[in-house]
């Protein structure tokens, strides 16, 4: 039993002329994990840039729940629809500490509340939980910006989680993407990174996942998406798409 | 005599000054990010509200001045409401939002004239005996250790309110990414506007403070914001502690620069420093 959760129509971006994203109509299904390949300036990154609301779209419609129907998405109001992402070139809080870091996602106080509060207990205890699953839990302290490059990957990704355990914007975030979360990491930071993946598909949440490597595609991915100049190639189940002359073809070159 | 002592005294008055103004623009310049000329009619707000509500209605003067300070954080945080927030939701550029803010300045201060003539007024009527103090040969009024006490305070208040609440640390989130913010959640618009808040009562502070010391007209926020800009620039722009070291670093300048030349000369020696900066280290001392 499957149910979509995102969708677009007809979804359009250009940059001065060349069509990023052209009349992609693409849905996601809920629970799963959906890989989206394509060669370099396929679209991939557009895309999620355009369903996150970095990038505003020129044309067409995003669908979230059968129920939310967007002709311009705002990056503010995002995580009160349940979506969250990281980034291909990680962007953290670089001035604040690694804990700063996951609790500015869990809370937020006006000026006044936040004279009077503190962290509560539940929040240190959901920062707590989630930053010792990344492996962080020990530089806590640190400032994000003296972390190594794979620790700065994870922590983003910690901050996902927070967002998966916090319902503090109205929804706690059920649709994640991942912007090719495993480059550059160690292979022993990558099982951190795959595991959580598997973990949150045990949850339920969907998952739509940027990624070149084609192996770790073929472990995680219920479904693969391929783009090719913006347009939508193929889509289905990994090892049928993946066995397609045109997706070979488109992917691997000549 | 020894002109020296009060030499210093009087940079550190007028350092001080500049380290009032030059927490508040930082603290705007740090999460919105542009230039916000219109920070500086905040003092002149602050200054003619205690002056109405004291001289004019007669009110006490603490209550006078806790109103004064509302007034001045009302009218930053409308100026972002109205103006900068709209043109920051449409992807102004810094240059748009600082001559949006130069259009703040300019009505605001004409309005002030309209309500208030534009002639000089002081405060230091409004209390009674300024007393006068000598210290190492150097003199200062009361108003004048006020002054510098306030600096103090305000700067581990802001410490506090930065690193201590959760409001800080939102604060802190949107100065490194604002888009991020944004996408993990934050309430930006908000937060940004409670800054506004807070960097408009800062401004107002210091109107009132300079209001008791020499006094007030309705135009004189440019020439105190381009003090705390060029301060801000030499201490690093964005950087709250670094804009103190700006602040008395500028106001040692310009009180020892006119030891021997015509006082005039004041502003040549703040835009000289200015000018050496941007060419030599235009990052400031503590670039962020």
């Amino acid at each position: 039993m499957t149910s979509t959760i995102l969708q677009t129509k007809h979804l359009f971006k250009h940059f001065d002329g060349v069509k990023a994203v052209d009349h992609l109509s693409v849905s996601f299904e809920k629970g799963k994990i959906t890989s989206i390949i394509g060669p370099n300036g396929s679209g991939k990154s557009t895309l999620i840039n355009l369903l996150t609301g970095l990038v505003p779209l020129d044309a067409g419609e995003v669908i979230i729940a059968h129920s939310l129907h967007f002709t311009r998405v705002k990056s503010h109001e995002v995580a009160g629809f349940g979506l969250t992402r990281t980034f291909q070139d990680v962007r953290l809080f670089e001035q604040l500490s690694v804990l700063d870091n996951i609790l500015v996602v869990l809370t937020e106080r006006g000026v006044f509340a936040s004279l009077f509060e503190t962290h509560g207990t539940l929040h240190l205890a959901q920062a707590e939980e989630v930053l010792k699953k990344m492996g962080l839990w020990e530089k806590r302290h640190s400032l994000a910006i003296n972390l190594s490059y794979g620790q700065r990957k994870l922590l983003e990704i910690a901050r996902v989680l927070a967002m998966t355990r916090s319902a503090r914007t109205g929804r706690a975030a059920d649709i994640i993407f991942f912007d090719e979360p495993f480059a550059g990491l160690f292979p022993e930071m990558r099982k951190v990174v795959v595991s959580v993946m598997k973990e949150l598909r045990a949850e339920g949440r969907t998952q739509i996942l940027v990624e070149h490597n084609m192996e770790l595609i073929r472990e995680l991915s219920d479904e693969v998406v391929v783009l090719d100049a913006g347009e939508l190639l193929a889509q289905g189940v990994p090892n049928e798409v993946l066995a397609k002359r045109e997706v070979i073809e488109a992917y691997l070159g000549e | 005599m020894d002109i020296v002592p009060q030499l210093i005294a009087n940079s550190l008055i007028a350092g001080s000054i500049y380290a009032i103004l030059t927490l508040g623009f930082n603290l705007t310049y740090s999460t919105a990010k542009f230039i916000d000329i219109g920070f500086g009619v905040e003092t002149a707000i602050g200054g003619y509200s205690v002056f109405y509500l004291c001289k004019t209605l007669g009110l006490p003067l603490y209550f006078g001045i806790f109103l004064g300070l509302f007034c001045s954080g009302l009218v930053s945080f409308l100026a972002y409401r109205f103006i900068y927030k709209p043109l920051r939701a449409r992807k102004a550029s810094g240059t748009v939002l600082l001559i949006a803010s130069l259009g703040v300045l300019t009505a605001l201060q004409a309005l002030v004239a309209i309500l208030f003539t534009s002639q000089f007024q002081t405060l230091s009527g409004l209390i009674q005996a300024n007393r006068v103090f000598e210290l190492l040969g150097g003199t200062f009024t009361a108003v004048q250790l006020s002054i510098f006490c306030t600096v103090l305070i305000l700067s581990v208040l802001l410490a506090f309110l930065l690193k201590g609440t959760l409001f800080g640390k939102a604060i802190t989130a949107i100065s490194d990414d604002e888009e991020v913010a944004k996408i993990v959640g934050i309430n930006t618009e908000r937060v940004m506007g409670e800054v506004f808040f807070i960097s408009g009562m800062i401004g107002g502070l210091a109107g009132i403070l300079i209001g008791f010391d020499t006094g007030i007209e309705p135009i004189m926020g440019l020439s105190w914001l381009l003090a705390a800009v060029v301060a801000a620039i030499v201490g690093g722009i964005g950087n709250l502690y670094g804009g103190l070291v700006g602040a008395y670093l500028l106001a040692f300048a310009e009180n020892f620069g006119i030891w021997k030349i015509s006082g005039e000369w004041k502003m040549a020696i703040a835009f000289g420093l200015l000018i050496i900066f941007l060419v030599w280290r235009p990052r400031g001392l503590f670039p962020r």
